[in-house]
């Protein structure tokens, strides 16, 4: 039982794609970029040669927010989403009807159709193949050459997470929607 | 009486099958006869690509998930809840003018669902899954999960009420049309709090759809009444029907007034001061043609039509039925696209391509297949059932 | 038309590519795409149940970062980045983890094969490795009996990697003197210049400077470790100032506290004028410059009697003045943990020389020279070295270089370029071939692991220089257009089907490391060793008898010792008979247990058990603080004379600046409606090496055009629309990328795209070619190319 969260230091990252390409191997992800649990976005530059915008183009990582008040989780009509004992929201794909309305319902745009099992995924921390062996980093996490992300369980006090976010300014995405992230980015 | 012993009571007409796909071979007939079997055609096919290539055959996206099915889902869904409030005028109310459809309409709203059915059941991906897991774990935050239920038990009730008003049983009709027309009621709204509870969509977001939902399925089912009288009757109204049809043209004019001030004020709220991913999606959907279309064919030219000669002139307001119902259609279609218009992901995840702006979508060919081919079996079965059963009022009332 | 297919349905994502897709095998075609042996499941995930993790390197490119391989069922599932080596700190990029692709491409070089059709034509039959061999024997001996033994009508041709060695060995052998490699296309004038300036191509501290200027290094997307992990983490007032000077807004320039576009070509002016602030306004280490510097005072003379102010650079560099004293001030105020990145990729322009040397002095006057957060020389434990044979050829000419300049009339050097060295120059060379201004005849290539006619500008006179030859030898992975150009190909194994030669890391933090053999090889692939054991079992004794026809010492030697004596000497098979395993076995004999670790843990350095730990979820210490080798001789350049050179006496006798100096020659105006061409690296691509990978291609199908986007608006170029771009080399097809990170008049696109070699499934014809366009321009000094010289025009197609 852990609360599992992830804090990103996400002005390091550096949109080097090197977390889509770990989550793609580590949890079989088919290519296609709709198809990925895992993202990097930046915005076009602003302003002209040369006075440019440096801060409009600062690149954010992004995934499932694994979110304590999950919209997805609520509108599935058959509980295929679900909160597992690590509050990871998870998709069962037994009961998954492909029904998509998670997908609409999701502020984060951040599921997608798995065209193997053809049922509605997403990142689930690795759950399912890093977590269950032992391991205690997620693959995205791992890889990462600037070290933008911190995985760990908001339970334990100790943890290194639940450190930095006690002494380390933070937001979550869209925070008005009251989804309740369990992605902090960290300022 | 066991279940076996009830089916046997209902009154049926005993014809050859030679005979129940016999017609009058008008031109008008021919014509839709044709239509019917290559929309059928069209079924069977879409069917097949979507077998073969999953929703790959579909237009659908990551970013745009719901697509031309489910629209036309909620456009027959609507259309059968429309139906089964204009049946329940006559008999759950009592209003006598409106017995003369009860039974028509009544049926009418089962076709109608069917259909929906059966255009969604290639829209889910696991429809028996869905059967499964909807009894052993039900969603019960879910508005899908409400919604399908509710529409499971509606379709049970109207199913049984049309039995009843078969066998001529007008009290058991009454009952259970309640309890039917309650259920659609409910599982209506649900469809509208399908969109109502996407607190991430703030276009969709909030009580109006569910509310919005009740009334234009009443405008739908009046529209649609007009059109199977007008069928019905070859534009030769009797007067019992004259009647019942200017009531009914005139509490649509009611209804439209009311869907008029309903987007008025829809429109407004959303475009006031300017909240980002509403304010922004609201004019984006003003700047559409697809919108025009259903407030011209729904709300302005049934308005006027009918508010010209106080719903006397039946005809022009049957053929404004027809055309109303592609305003209708529209209306289903918009509803779901302008949703998922915006994108919740605004920053390009590619180093080559445009920071997304509006979810472009435009349906498939299986897509538009299978919708016309829900509409064919919509018409098929009605016609089947209109041999098969006396779908006019009987004689004593 | 195959191919075809499947490269539509790819680009419409509507069917799942798996690895056995794509096209089908129609003779002679022999490229194409048969079921891998293992059957690799690319897209499930990794598994539960059992697994081995062994230990590798990657070779994706030139970093070799530490990785562990998952293998499941034998087949390769995952690549985890090994957190021991202190070099890559526990990372792995994209392509590191897009290996398995690579390993798994189905359009992956599978058998020997002997070109059937014309040159370039792509036509090959499969045969056996002993098939080839002979081949390659015939013609080689037929080409040395008629050159008479001169084994230097051979050139031979190497990329980088950690087998480059062994492949040079057999040069070495061979006893040809003509090599070329990657190094005049990439480094040769920034490594060459800091060694003569300080002593050796240092490593920059970026992990303890305060202050960094990244001057054309995008360390962002042209990675290098530990360079890239150390630098971002830091950035973004996260302890180090980043100053990037690039003309295009780069991902290291997103990252940076001051961005200063540069006109291209003009970074020397910019240093000049650096350099002048921190002179003039007396702000340098005056006792490092007192200790350690050599003629310190004519380097001051040659800046300020110049006026290299920052006024006189902003016109030249387009940088405003007053960030030139800033940075200057602030570089200094920071001095020594301050760092002036030396670069890694030269040449941009003719004078890249002078400019790396300016660098290196500039740092040096902060003092940050040998010391925490600045240059460091760092340590490197040594190897035993292995085995070579270097035989004397009596009869071999010295490197076919261009005829020494007229001395009589001030010139000096060679036709080539200043200075000559190992690595050659490979378009001076070229050029020279094609013109027949050759001192003798070469007419036949080995090549191992390059691509020259993608990766060397002026791609259409490289297949000229190709179809001259009469044979050519290619050592690959897959079917690159240099492959598809050759007459035999040998096909080796990829990186995780191979122990590759152990090798040492130097720095703040040695190591050693070892790429071990993750799963077996697949088809009929080797790695080069053992190709080359082959090739010269073969080759080695009828080889020795056309020596024993013409070197008369060889003769007279045989008269006196025997001829079974003197083969001993000129047996080119020696070199390879070891195995790998027992020569890296050999090479770290002088560290006990190194052997071990490295086959068991991947890397290797003294006290590792004891240094390495971890001290958070994402860092590891190697060395304790007071252990690392920041410093290893408190500051003391390591040239000959222990001092920085500000002045190269001897270059002067090569027409060479001894001091860097500007020159009117090196400004230039961008003719009207032309651009001015540049060229430069992405994070998920490797030069050409990488464009075929699925993986990959899925995060980028192709490369862009880089155009400001008001002059494309002006041009009516939108978005994605397809644009002619031409210079005097020729022209080519590209889509357009309108944007502001790009100066009006300049234009960008990502090197290593648009090769012409059809048995490659997903890059064939997908993007462009910049070395298409790119003309053959070359600095004086080592002949490298440089790179962003050429002018081009663009018209909407
Ligand atoms: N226009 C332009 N030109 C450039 C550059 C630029 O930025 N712009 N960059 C320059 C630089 S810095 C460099 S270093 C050079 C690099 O130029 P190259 O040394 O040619 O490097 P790659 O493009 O990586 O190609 C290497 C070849 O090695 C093959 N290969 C990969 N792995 C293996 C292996 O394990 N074994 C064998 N035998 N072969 C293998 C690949 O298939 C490929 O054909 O290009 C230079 N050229
Ligand atoms: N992902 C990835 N990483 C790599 C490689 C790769 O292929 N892919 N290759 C490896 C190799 S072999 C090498 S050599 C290194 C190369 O590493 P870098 O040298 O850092 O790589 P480039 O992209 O060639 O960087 C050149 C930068 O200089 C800029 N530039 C061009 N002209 C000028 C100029 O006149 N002045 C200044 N100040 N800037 C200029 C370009 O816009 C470009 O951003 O990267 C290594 N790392
Ligand atoms: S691996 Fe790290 S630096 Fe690279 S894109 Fe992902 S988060 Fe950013
Ligand atoms: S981010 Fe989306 S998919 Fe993830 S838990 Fe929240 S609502 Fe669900
Ligand atoms: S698509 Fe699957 S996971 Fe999503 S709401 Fe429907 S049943 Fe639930
Ligand atoms: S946590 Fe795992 S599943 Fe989620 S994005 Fe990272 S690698 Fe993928
Ligand atoms: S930087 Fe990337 S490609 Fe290069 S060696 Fe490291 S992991 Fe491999
Ligand atoms: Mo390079």
């Amino acid at each position: 039982m852990a609360r599992y969260a992830m804090a990103l230091d996400y002005k390091n990252c550096i949109d080097c794609k090197a977390c889509e390409v770990a989550c793609k191997e580590e949890n079989g992800i088919l290519l296609g970029a709709d198809k990925q649990r895992i993202w990097v976005g930046h915005g076009e530059i602003k302003g002209e040669y040369p006075f440019l915008d440096i801060t409009s183009n600062t690149f954010m990582p992004s995934q499932c927010q694994q979110c304590e008040t999950a919209p997805c989780e609520s509108v599935c009509p058959t509980h295929a989403t679900y909160y597992d004992e690590n509050g990871v929201v998870r998709v069962d794909s037994e009961k998954c009807i492909l029904c998509s309305y998670c997908m609409v319902a999701c502020p984060y745009d951040a599921r997608y159709v798995d065209d193997r099992t053809h049922i509605v995924d997403k990142c689930n921390f690795c759950s399912d193949t890093r977590l269950v062996r032992g391991e205690t980093t997620t693959a995205c996490q791992a890889t990462c050459p600037t070290k933008v992300r911190i995985f760990g369980d908001l339970d334990d006090p100790e943890s290194e997470i639940s450190q930095v976010l006690r002494v380390r300014e933070y937001f979550t995405l869209k925070p008005h929607l009251g989804t309740n992230p369990k992605l902090f980015y960290l300022t | 009486m066991s279940i076996k012993e009830f089916i046997a009571t209902i009154p049926y007409n005993r014809i050859s099958l030679r005979d129940l796909f016999a017609f009058e071979k008008s031109p008008v007939n021919i014509l839709i006869a044709l239509m019917t079997l290559s929309f059928l055609v069209m079924f069977a096919l879409g069917v097949a690509i979507y077998l073969e290539h999953g929703h790959h055959a579909y237009g659908v996206s990551r970013q745009h998930p719901w697509g031309l099915l489910i629209a036309v889902y909620i456009f027959f869904v609507v259309s059968s809840t429309g139906l089964c409030i204009v049946g329940s005028l006559g008999d759950v109310f009592g209003f006598k003018d409106y017995m003369a459809v009860s039974k028509r309409a009544i049926f009418g709203s089962i076709v109608t669902i069917i259909s929906g059915f059966a255009v969604i059941a290639f829209e889910i991906g696991h429809p028996v899954t869905m059967v499964i897991y909807n009894v052993l774990s039900p969603g019960l935050t879910s508005a899908i999960w409400w919604m399908g239920t509710l529409y499971g038990i509606y379709l049970t009730f109207m199913v049984v009420e049309f039995v009843f008003l078969l066998r001529n049983d007008m009290r058991m009709a009454r009952y259970v049309g309640f309890f039917g027309l309650m259920f659609g009621l409910l599982a209506h709204s649900n469809l509208g709090g399908v969109f109502g509870f996407l607190n991430a969509r703030p276009i969709a977001n909030g009580v109006f759809y569910p509310t919005y939902f009740i009334l234009t399925a009443f405008i739908t089912g009046i529209f649609i009444t007009f059109i199977i009288l007008g069928f019905r009757y070859k534009l030769n109204f009797t007067e019992e029907i004259k009647k019942l049809l200017t009531g009914l043209a005139k509490i649509q004019a009611l209804l439209i007034s009311i869907l008029i001030f309903f987007v008025s004020w829809k429109m407004l709220t959303d475009i006031y001061d300017g909240l980002p991913g509403r304010a922004d999606v609201a004019l984006h959907i003003l700047g559409s043609w697809t919108f025009w279309i259903e407030v011209v064919l729904v709300m302005i030219v049934p308005m006027v039509v009918i508010l010209r000669n106080m719903g006397e002139n039946l005809k022009a307001i049957f053929w404004i039925s027809l055309s109303g119902m592609i305003g209708i259609f529209f209306m289903r279609y918009n509803l779901v696209h302008d949703a998922q218009l915006k994108p919740l992901q605004m920053l390009k995840i590619k180093e080559y391509q445009l920071a997304p702006e509006w979810i472009h979508y435009f349906p498939s060919a299986a897509e538009i297949m299978i919708s016309l081919g829900g509409l064919g079996l919509c018409i098929l079965l009605y016609f089947i059932g209109s041999k098969l059963f006396n779908l006019d009022a009987d004689a004593h009332h | 038309m195959k191919v075809e297919i499947s490269r539509r349905k790819f680009l419409q994502g509507s069917v799942a590519m798996t690895v056995f897709g794509g096209s089908a095998v129609t003779v002679p075609n022999l490229f194409s795409n048969e079921p891998p042996q293992a059957k690799p499941a690319l897209f499930s995930k990794t598994g539960t149940g059992e697994a081995q993790e062994i230990p590798t390197l990657c070779e994706m490119c030139v970093n070799k970062c530490a990785a562990l391989a998952r293998v499941e069922n034998g087949v390769v599932t995952k690549l985890d980045p090994n957190p021991l080596f202190p070099k890559s700190k526990n990372m792995l990029c994209p392509r590191g983890n897009a290996a398995i692709s690579a390993l798994y491409d189905p359009d992956r070089l599978k058998y020997p094969m002997i070109r059937i059709g014309e040159r370039g034509e792509g036509k090959f039959q499969r045969v056996t490795w002993d098939e080839a061999y002979n081949y390659i024997m015939q013609k080689t001996l037929k080409i040395l009996d008629e050159e008479q033994d001169n084994r230097s009508s051979f050139l031979f041709c190497a990329g980088e990697g950690m087998a480059e060695h062994t492949f040079k060995s057999f040069y070495e052998a061979f006893g040809s003197a003509n090599w070329l490699n990657h190094s005049s296309i990439c480094l040769q004038t920034v490594a060459s210049a800091y060694g003569v300036t300080i002593g050796k191509y240092p490593e920059a501290d970026l992990e303890n400077a305060d202050y960094v200027i990244m001057a054309g290094a995008n360390r962002a997307e042209a990675i290098v470790t530990p360079d890239t992990m150390d630098l971002f983490k830091r950035t973004k007032n996260r302890g180090a100032k980043l100053v990037c000077i690039d003309p295009r807004f780069t991902n290291t320039a997103a990252k940076a506290d001051l961005w200063l576009p540069i006109k291209p070509g003009t970074d020397l002016a910019f240093v000049l004028a650096l350099t002048y602030v921190v002179l003039t306004e007396e702000l340098y280490n005056k006792s490092y410059v007192e200790a350690y510097f050599n003629d310190f005072e004519l380097y001051r003379q040659n800046i300020v009697e110049n006026q290299y102010t920052p006024e006189w650079a902003q016109t030249i560099t387009g940088i405003d003045a007053k960030h030139i004293y800033q940075v200057a001030r602030d570089f200094m105020a920071h001095a020594p943990r301050a760092v002036y990145y030396p670069g890694r990729r030269s040449t941009f322009a003719k004078n890249d020389f002078q400019l790396r040397r300016a660098m290196a002095i500039f740092q040096a006057l902060g003092g940050g020279i040998d010391t925490k957060g600045g240059l460091i020389f760092g340590k490197q434990f040594t190897l035993k070295g292995h085995e070579t044979l270097a035989p004397l050829y009596e009869r071999a000419q010295g490197r076919a270089l261009g005829k020494p300049r007229n001395h009589d009339r001030g010139h000096t050097g060679y036709h080539d370029c200043a200075i000559v060295t190992g690595g050659g120059s490979w378009i001076q060379w070229r050029n020279r071939f094609l013109d027949n201004d050759m001192p003798y005849n070469v007419r036949g290539m080995y090549i191992y692991k390059h691509n020259p006619i993608i990766n060397t500008p002026g791609s259409a006179k490289t297949i000229e220089m190709f179809k001259k030859m009469e044979l050519i030898v290619c050592i690959d992975t897959m079917p690159s257009d240099t492959v598809m150009y050759s007459d035999v190909i040998l096909p080796e194994c990829h990186y995780l089907e191979r122990t590759d030669p152990v090798k040492t890391f130097g720095g703040a933090e040695p190591s050693i490391a070892q790429r071990n053999k993750v799963v077996e090889p697949m088809y009929e692939t080797k790695p080069v060793r053992d190709i080359l054991r082959s090739l010269t079992r073969m080759l080695s004794r009828p080889m020795f008898d056309i020596t024993k026809k013409y070197d008369e010492s060889v003769q007279a030697e045989i008269a006196e010792y025997g001829e079974e004596e003197v083969f001993k000497q000129f047996d080119i098979n020696q070199p390879f008979r070891e195995h790998q395993e027992h020569l890296n076995e050999h090479e770290v004999s002088a560290y006990p247990g190194a052997a071990e670790a490295l086959r068991t843990k991947g890397v290797y350095y003294p006290d590792m058990e004891q240094y390495f730990k971890q001290i958070s979820v994402n860092d590891f210490e190697y060395y304790p603080e007071n252990k690392r080798y920041y410093s290893i001789g408190n500051g003391k350049p390591l040239t000959p004379s222990g001092k920085i050179e500000c002045n190269l006496n001897n270059l002067v006798a090569k027409g060479i600046d001894p001091m860097p100096k500007w020159r009117q020659e090196y400004e230039y105006i961008i003719p009207q409606n032309k651009f001015l061409l540049l060229t430069g690296r992405h994070a998920q691509f490797t030069q050409s090496s990488t464009r075929n990978n699925a993986k990959l291609r899925d995060l980028m199908i192709e490369n862009f055009l880089w155009i400001n986007k008001r002059v494309a608006q002006k041009m009516d170029i939108a978005f994605g629309e397809t644009v002619e771009v031409s210079s005097s080399m020729g022209s080519l097809h590209i889509k357009a990328y309108p944007t502001e990170k790009i100066a009006p008049d300049q234009l960008f696109f990502i090197h290593g795209f648009g090769e012409e070699s059809e048995a490659l499934t997903w890059s064939y014809q997908n993007g462009a070619n910049d070395n298409a366009i790119i003309e053959d321009h070359v600095e004086p000094v080592y002949g490298s190319a440089a790179m962003h010289e050429t002018f081009v025009e663009i018209k909407k197609v």
